[in-house]
This record gives structure tokens, sequence and C-alpha cells, in this order.
């Protein structure tokens, strides 16, 4: 048993190794010279270098970083501002949501041209191409119905007896939700809109076909580094690894919750 | 006398009007949500509906709005050899990554499914591949599959085998994006049924083990039947993100070699946005999200959504 034991630790760390050599090499790849990338056999050790990344500074990346960040939190905020009422009076009505819950699922399922056709079609003749306010509301295609469907067994979850002392005490309905009922739903909260940035800072499709160079975001610029000729890795490693990063940072952040939004709320994580 | 005999009355009439105000709240809380869902998900929807009925091609303006032949993109489908053949290799990309990621997962959760602080610490890590940005996955598979600087390429060298480079090989290329895919979504399987094994009673375990069953019996003939609904839950989702794939394929391999994998989604995106065919694309998505919206029916059924309890 206790030779079974060190056995199913060292696999699982075998593992776990196998599973992270291809981040952790995009990683490394992102400190190298190009030279050194293209080394054979690659070298073990190397005079890691920041210049990957200075030359990112000095390009126009840090544009794109900002309109991906700005992108992100705009979708964000509106999907919750709407989402989050809408999410609390579903929990409270005692009604049957069958065809609300299908079109949320089906929405999120849908394959991404089934929204690129028509907004791009759309965003033609309102002139909303290439501007962040056209990738803001094409992100609330999936962020809404996401804080919809997050939020609900949240409040569902808040005893009502609280907002409704609260109403005894003389507070509005408004104010019974917004002082007493979202305070117990903080950490739904927090997580939903962390998912929510997650989700739209990923999205490269929609940006891709509705933008091209004032609103391009973060995952389509460091694309477009891969056609320039000479195929700059160094530089493609470090736009990756930033992208990545906030990303990376969040995620774990919200780990508890992530199955359950990224099954749509199908299975509670 | 009379003022006595109202008092009683007063609270219930207050509650009556208390009761008005609260569903016009409600209502209020509501209202903008659903104005905000038609207006993004249910009118692009229709409006894709409605080109699909039409020949629409951006470089001819004639073809806008023109519903003289409205089920002419339906009637080409089955005859364009690309659509029937995307169809096919959507099929076989569906088939290995969602049978793939179930069996990984199972395994690797069975693996990890042991009392211990340190296997619980390295369940985050496997998180990793499913967090990062999808487009982040394929850069990383796309230095992995470039023989020039790729270290598995490296390693092939020094075990002396002669690998082609597998995203432009016809053979190789599909399997190459399954194996991308599979890194990326095994954990997503593993995660769910690592939470799905929790679950499993342990006096179903003791009684199996009292009647004389073996370790890998147990698992086959008690704790995986135990957990199906997880299994098919994990396994739909997959199935119908499978339909969605993207980044992986564009960065990859573009579709080619020659269309071997260019699945359905693919083939819409190409006709619309490089042939700018938007009308044709169309009625390919709209096929699409059918395929979709039977599968979510499904989803809903099995998890019980919605269902008051």
């Amino acid at each position: 048993m206790r030779r079974d034991c060190v056995f199913i630790h060292a696999l699982v760390l075998l593992l776990v190794a196998l599973v992270l050599a291809p981040f952790l090499w995009l990683l490394r790849m992102s400190f190298e010279t190009n030279a050194d990338i293209f080394a054979f056999p690659p070298k073990l050790w190397f005079a890691p270098t920041l210049a990957n990344y200075a030359a990112l500074w000095h390009g126009d990346f840090p544009h794109s970083f900002a309109n991906s960040a700005i992108v992100s939190t705009v979708s964000t905020v509106v999907a919750m501002l709407l989402g989050v009422p809408a999410a609390y009076a579903l929990a409270r009505m005692r009604t049957r949501s069958d065809m609300l819950s299908l079109w949320v699922v089906a929405s999120r399922l849908a394959p991404p041209t089934a929204f690129a056709i028509p907004y791009f079609l759309a965003y033609r003749d309102l002139h909303l191409l290439d501007t962040r306010t056209g990738l803001i509301i094409i992100y609330l295609t999936f962020n809404l119905s996401l804080v919809i469907w997050l939020m609900r067994p949240f409040f569902e979850n808040t005893p009502r007896a609280l907002e409704e002392a609260a109403w005894i005490d003389g507070a509005s309905f408004f104010q019974a939700m917004l002082r007493v009922v979202l305070p117990t739903a903080v950490p739904g909260l927090a997580a939903t809109a962390i998912l929510c940035f997650v989700f739209s800072w990923n999205d490269f499709f929609f940006a891709l076909i509705l933008t091209r160079s004032r609103a391009m975001t973060a995952p389509v610029a460091v694309v477009n580094f891969m056609n320039y000729a000479g195929w700059e890795w160094g530089r493609i490693a470090a736009g990756g690894t930033l992208v990545m990063l906030p990303v990376l940072v969040f995620s774990l952040l919200v780990r508890r919750f992530l199955i359950s939004g990224l099954t749509a709320g199908a299975v509670k994580g | 006398m009379s003022l006595a005999a109202a008092a009683p009355l007063l609270p219930a009439i207050r509650a009556a009007g208390l009761h008005r105000q609260r569903a016009r709240f409600m209502t209020l809380c509501l209202a903008p949500s659903l104005a905000v869902l038609v207006l993004v998900t249910l009118m692009p929807m229709l409006y894709l509906l409605a080109t699909s009925f039409t020949p629409l091609n951006l470089t001819n303006p004639a073809t806008a709005w023109n519903f003289r032949q409205p089920l002419q993109n339906y009637t080409l489908l089955p005859n364009d050899g690309r659509f029937v053949n995307s169809l096919w290799v959507q099929a076989k990309l569906s088939f290995w990554t969602v049978g793939l990621q179930l069996l990984i997962g199972i395994g690797f959760a069975l693996l990890l499914n042991i009392r211990s602080g340190m296997l619980r610490a390295l369940r985050t890590v496997f998180l990793i591949p499913m967090v990062l940005p999808p487009i982040v996955v394929a850069i990383i598979w796309k230095v992995l599959y470039t023989p020039d600087i790729s270290p598995a390429y490296w390693a092939f060298h020094g075990l002396g085998w002669n690998v082609p480079a597998l995203i432009t090989d016809p053979t190789w290329a599909l399997p190459a994006i399954i194996a991308a895919d599979t890194w990326e979504w095994f954990p997503l399987t593993m995660l769910m049924v690592l939470a799905a094994l929790q679950t499993v009673p342990d006096e179903l375990l003791d009684a199996a083990r009292v009647d004389g069953a073996r370790q890998w019996q147990t698992t086959l003939y008690v704790v995986l039947p135990y957990i199906r609904g997880t299994l098919m839950v994990a396994g739909l989702f997959r199935l119908i993100d499978s339909i969605k794939a993207f980044p992986l394929i564009y960065l990859l391999t573009d579709g080619g070699p020659g269309s071997v994998t260019e699945v359905t989604n693919y083939y819409a995106f190409e006709q619309a946005f490089n042939f700018s065919y938007l009308g044709y694309s169309s009625a390919i998505t709209v096929v699409l999200v059918a395929a979709a919206l039977v599968l979510s029916w499904v989803i809903v059924r099995v998890t019980g959504w919605g269902a008051v309890e």
C-alpha cells in the first residue's frame, strides 16, 4: 500500500510535468533572443532577456492591450448591471422558465458565425465596425446570459426573511435589494464578474471579424505578429504571455466557480 | 364602531398594495434584461435566418434582401462536396476529442482521487490548460508543431525518429488538432468527474469490497455507473463546444492541408468572411444552430434545468 502511494505520487508528478511542459516552453521562449529560440539543440541554460517585452511596449501592442481591458471591463459592468436584478427577480418569482433556460443555453452554445454574420452586416450599416462599442455589445450575447445563470442560484439561497425584515422596517424594495440582499451575495457577484471578464478577454473570433486596427484586441494583435515576414517568435511568445497573465491570475482566484461557469451552470462546481 | 370594524381590514389592504408594488418592482428588474437579450440575441438570430434565404454576396448589392428563391441555399447544401466533407471532418473531430477527453479525464480523476494534500494542491495545476485563452493554446501548439523551434521535434531527432511536419501532413493534421484540443479540455472532464467521485457513498464501495470485488471491478461496475449522469453532461458539453472549434484550426492548419481539417463551423467562416458568400454561409450556420439547439434541449432535459424544486 505504501509503495503504491509513492508510485502514484511519482506518476502524477510526471503527468503534471508533461501537461505543463508546453505552457512553460512558451513562457521560456518569451525571455529568449531569436538566436536562442532557433538554437539546435535547445540550450538548457540561456541568458534571459526582456528585449521581446520591450519591443512590444514600443509598438502598437499597448494600444490593443488597453482595448482588451476596456472592452472586457465595460461589457462586464453592463452585463452585471442588467443581469443581477434580473437574476434576483427570477429567483423570487415562482414561474417555470424552461423556455428562458433553453434560450440562455442555446445562445451560449451557438456556433460563433451565428452571431458574427448578422452583427457584421448590422455594424456595416450602423458604422460600428472596428469600434470598441461594437465589441462591448456583441460580448453581451454571452455575458448577460452568464450573469443571469450564475447569479440566480445565489439569490435562491439567500433567505427571504432578511429582505422581508427590511421591508417591515420601511425600506423600499430597491433599498432592500441593494443594502440587504446584494451584500450577502458578494462572493457570487465577484466570481461572476471575473468569469465575464475572462470570457470577454479570451474572445478571438468576434474581435477578428469585427475589428481592423483601431479597436483591435490583444489576442488578435498577437496573431497578427505571425503575418509579418520572419515570424518573430520571441515577440509572439511575449505577447501570448501578456495575454494569458491576467486570465491565469483571475481564473485561479475563482477556481471554485470555474466549472459551473464553463458549463453555463449545468454543474455546480 | 365602524372604525373598529375597518381596523382589521387595513393590513390586508396594505398587503395587497404591497404585493402589487412588489410585482411591479420585479418586472422592473427583469424587463431591461429581457429587452436587451431579445435585442442582442433574438434579433440577430432572426436576421441570420432571413439572410439564409437570400443569395447575399457583399460584392453584388443586388443580392441583398432578394427572396426570389428562398430555399436555394438549402438545396445547394447536400450537393456541396466541401460542406458534406466538413460534416464528416466535424464528426471525426468531435468523436475523438470527446472520447479522449472523457477517457483521460476519468483516468486522471481516479488517479487524483486519493486523500493526499499534495495531490489536492496539484489539481489546481491541471486547471491551467483550460483557463488559458484559446488563442494562446493555439500559439503553444503552433510552436510545438513547428519543426525549427519545437522541443518535441528535437527529441524525435534525438531518438532517431523521422517525424513529418504534422500540421502540413494530410494524414496527421487532424490528429494533431485532436491532440491539442484534448490537452486543452481534458481538465474540464477531469474536474467534473473528480467532483462527482466525492458523491459516491462509502457504503456502496464497502459493500462491493465485502462482496470480494477487486479495485478495478469496483471502479468499472460500481463507481462509473454511479456517476454516469456527470459523464453524460460532460460529454454533451464537450460535444457542443467541439462544434465551435475555431482558434486551433485557424492558427494551426487554416482548414488544410486541402480541406482535411475543415470543420463545418470553419467552412461557414470561410464562405462568409473569405469569399463574401454571407447568404450561403448563413444557411450553413442555421443548420449548425439547429444541431446546437437539439443538443441544448437534451442537456436541459438531462440536468432538469429550470425546473422548480
